[in-house]
């Protein structure tokens, strides 16, 4: 009898939440805090899909959300090569110093700057499925729901790590991502608001670093 | 082999009662002679090493399949004393009836649908060439006769391409598929294989005692000696190779010259030949010509993509690859249209110099239809093969790991070289020098790792972006303002330093917050304007 269940939920026309992605398998990228990974399915970063972080202002915390898990792939490990960081589009220049203070290693970064937005979503699909690149960073305002949808598709190929940067007022737009997060940054520590959560649920993460 | 033991055939033939083709009674003082003094072939023993082995590929038709595309009636004339007249014909022209010594007036009154194109030795010569160095891929000896044989020393290469049939065989599949007719024949020597191979023989001598035998049946013409010294030997009743070796070699030396004698020395091995090998050309140039103007995109690229493709063939018998590539698209009426590609390391794949092209050929805006394309390649460097682990378990869906070089290759071809880099950081405690970019990333990418830890020496937190320019604050009541006062945190950090190269800095750093929560990196001078802030970075 349990057999006959277990066939019967395998039915791809059924969706079992959160409880999909641990009978698949998932293994998300840790990352690097715990109270964040609890809420993920899979114990971290969706991987290989794509993450969009939905920010006020362009330093109010992104990167150090990232930062641990950044520096866990850039580091060569039991499993797996040190793999590629691409930076595309980045509004300010990534310090150097810092990101080698949090563990980064710099001889995998690899920052591209493109000219208009139409190079930085093609330089990013590229630097996603070549799949030398372990995590491809965007900072882009003109992602809609086909280039989202480009994008999940490219990391799958390249089996990477897709992390696209977008202000609040894309908060309404529709986006083929597996994770959305909006960061919001209060007085008593860094909110995260879990917006979509492919295989888990959305829910709001109060101090994820404390 | 059977041969072997009986007497040579030269010595029977040698004797002053073997028949000659020419009348008796004319040349019955000519056979005193024969009899009396040492002969052309016998003074000398035979001195050649025994392990040398000629292939000879001699295309009879390379005047007619260098120029035209022989799929249609095709014929190549020739101008003689100002009658243009027909050199050669291909079986369909043949079939109609224009032959050899026609004229062109006539060729095109038999078939009006004849292609016709006049002799181009140039042209022959540099197909030769071509095709020589595809010979090079059987051997290491590979040499030009010309006007239209090619020499392959193959002794060295049976074992590698199984056995003398096979290599034999494959010689000739691959020139009929490149669409050249060859007559292939074997022999020791480089000039008997030739002259085997010019009388349309295949044979196939492996053991220097049945050269001179199957030599002496040749016909002179086979040669290629001048006219007048063939009529002048004809008139002697000389018509094969073999009458010639039996001529006195003094008075043949005398007549014909000492070149015609150290040839028939040669070709039977008595004395040794020692060949040049030929080396096509270390860089690779080649063109392709359009049969009409084009400017489809899609065609040339095609056309490229054939180019590419020689080269990769060119680079690859030589172990070699190339970092610099150039096109040349040629127009009619207006200069040629460059196109340079370059990559981080030297590479020969197809696709991947194929891919780069693609990208910038989209960009490329040619002002004229094209009408040919040149490929020149830079300079050969060695190829550097990557190595990878044995792996005995295939993982699935893993993506083909091509380097990483590639990918920078294909984002600096579309959006400009200076936007692709890498960092790397300085020893320096000013913050704005604390760091650079770096272009060759790429040069070692696949050892270099520092290990995990805080290697660098600096105990404060730095931000994780930086502002190429610091920016000037606004204060408000002594206070900085970035959307919104700031709010300072902690203790200042002071760095003092640079006073030897005429920018130093003093300067007190602090983190800060605004009231969006916004992490900042924020400093003020010291000494005289100390009142004024500026944002140098955010933690991010």
């Amino acid at each position: 009898m349990p057999d006959a269940l277990e066939s019967l939920l395998e039915n791809p026309r059924i969706w079992r939440g959160q409880a999909r992605a641990e009978a698949a398998g998932w293994q998300g990228l840790a990352s690097g805090y715990p109270k964040l990974d609890r809420h993920l399915p899979g114990g971290g970063w969706p991987h290989p899909a794509l993450t969009e972080i939905l920010v006020d202002h362009y330093g109010c915390g992104e990167l150090q959300l990232l930062m641990p898990a950044l520096a866990k792939l850039s580091q060569p490990g039991d499993a797996a090569a040190a793999g590629w960081i691409a930076w595309v589009a980045p509004p300010f220049a990534p310090y150097p110093p810092a990101l080698s203070q949090w563990g980064v290693n710099l001889s995998r970064v690899l920052i591209v700057r493109p000219g208009t937005a139409q190079e930085a979503l093609w330089a990013a699909e590229q630097a996603l499925s070549s799949g030398n690149c372990a995590a491809v960073l965007l900072w882009s305002e003109a992602l809609d729901d086909a280039a989202s949808r480009r994008l999940q598709l490219a990391a799958e190929k390249g089996r990477s790590w897709a992390i696209a940067f977008r202000s609040l007022k894309a908060l309404s737009q529709p986006s083929a991502a597996a994770l959305r997060i909006r960061i919001d940054a209060g007085a008593e520590g860094t909110d995260l608001g879990i917006l979509k959560n492919r295989g888990g649920r959305p829910a709001v993460v109060r101090d994820y670093a404390g | 082999m059977a041969t072997s033991e009986k007497p040579p055939a030269r010595l029977r033939e040698a004797t002053p009662t073997s028949p000659v083709k020419s009348p008796r009674s004319r040349n019955q003082s000519l056979d005193l002679v024969l009899a009396e003094l040492p002969q052309v072939g016998s003074s000398l023993q035979p001195a050649i090493p025994p392990r040398q082995l000629w292939l000879s590929v001699h295309l009879p038709a390379l005047p007619l399949e260098a120029l035209l595309d022989t799929a249609t009636a095709a014929a190549v004339f020739e101008d003689r004393q100002g009658l243009r007249k027909v050199l050669l014909a291909n079986g369909q022209a043949r079939a109609a009836g224009i032959g050899p010594g026609l004229t062109v007036n006539a060729a095109l009154a038999l078939l009006p649908t004849v292609h016709l194109g006049e002799r181009n030795p140039l042209r022959e010569a540099e197909v030769l060439r071509a095709i020589a160095a595809w010979a090079e891929g059987f051997t290491s000896l590979a040499c030009i006769e010309p006007p239209a044989v090619l020499l392959l020393e193959i002794a060295g290469s049976l074992k590698l391409f199984g056995g003398i049939r096979t290599l034999r065989q494959r010689i000739v599949d691959e020139l009929d598929s490149q669409g050249f007719a060859a007559s292939v024949a074997i022999a020791p020597t480089p000039l008997a294989a030739t002259w085997l191979a010019r009388a349309g023989q295949r044979a196939c001598i492996r053991d220097p005692r049945n050269l001179v035998g199957r030599l002496g049946l040749l016909p002179l013409g086979c040669a290629a000696w001048p006219q007048a010294v063939c009529t002048s030997l004809e008139g002697m009743g000389v018509t094969t190779i073999g009458e010639a070796l039996r001529l006195p070699r003094s008075g043949f030396a005398k007549r014909f010259g000492a070149a015609r004698l150290l040839e028939l020395d040669r070709a039977a091995g008595r004395l040794p030949d020692p060949r040049a090998s030929y080396r096509a050309a270390e860089r690779f140039i080649a063109d392709f010509d359009l049969s009409e103007e084009q400017d489809d995109a899609g065609l040339l690229l095609n056309a490229c993509h054939e180019l590419l493709l020689r080269l990769e063939r060119f680079l690859l018998r030589r172990q070699l690859a190339v970092q610099y590539l150039e096109f040349s698209f040629f127009h009619l009426q207006v200069p040629a249209t460059p196109l340079s590609l370059g990559c981080v390391q030297p590479d020969r794949a197809v696709q991947h110099w194929f891919s780069l092209l693609e990208i910038r050929f989209e960009r490329l805006a040619l002002p004229a239809p094209v009408i040919a394309i040149r490929l020149c390649a830079g300079q050969g460097q060695p190829f550097t093969a990557q190595t990878e682990n044995l792996k005995f378990k295939r993982r699935e869906s893993q993506p083909q790991n091509t380097p990483i070089t590639h990918l920078a290759e294909r984002l600096s071809a579309r959006i400009g070289e200076a936007s692709v880099h890498g960092v790397m950081t300085v020893a320096e405690y000013r913050p704005q020098y604390a760091w650079q970019l770096c272009s060759n990333f790429a040069v070692a990418p696949h050892c270099t790792s520092t290990p995990l830890g805080h290697t660098n020496s600096l105990v404060v937190q730095r931000p994780l972006w930086i502002l190429e320019e610091p920016r000037r604050l606004e204060t408000h009541r002594g206070v900085p303002c970035y959307q919104g006062p700031l709010q300072l945190l902690g203790e200042p950090e002071r760095l003092e330093t640079g006073w030897w190269d005429g920018e130093g800095i003093a300067r007190d750093y602090f983190a800060a917050v605004n009231p969006k929560r916004v992490h900042l990196w924020v400093y003020r001078n010291r000494g005289k304007d100390k009142d004024h802030w500026y944002l140098h970075g955010m933690f991010g």
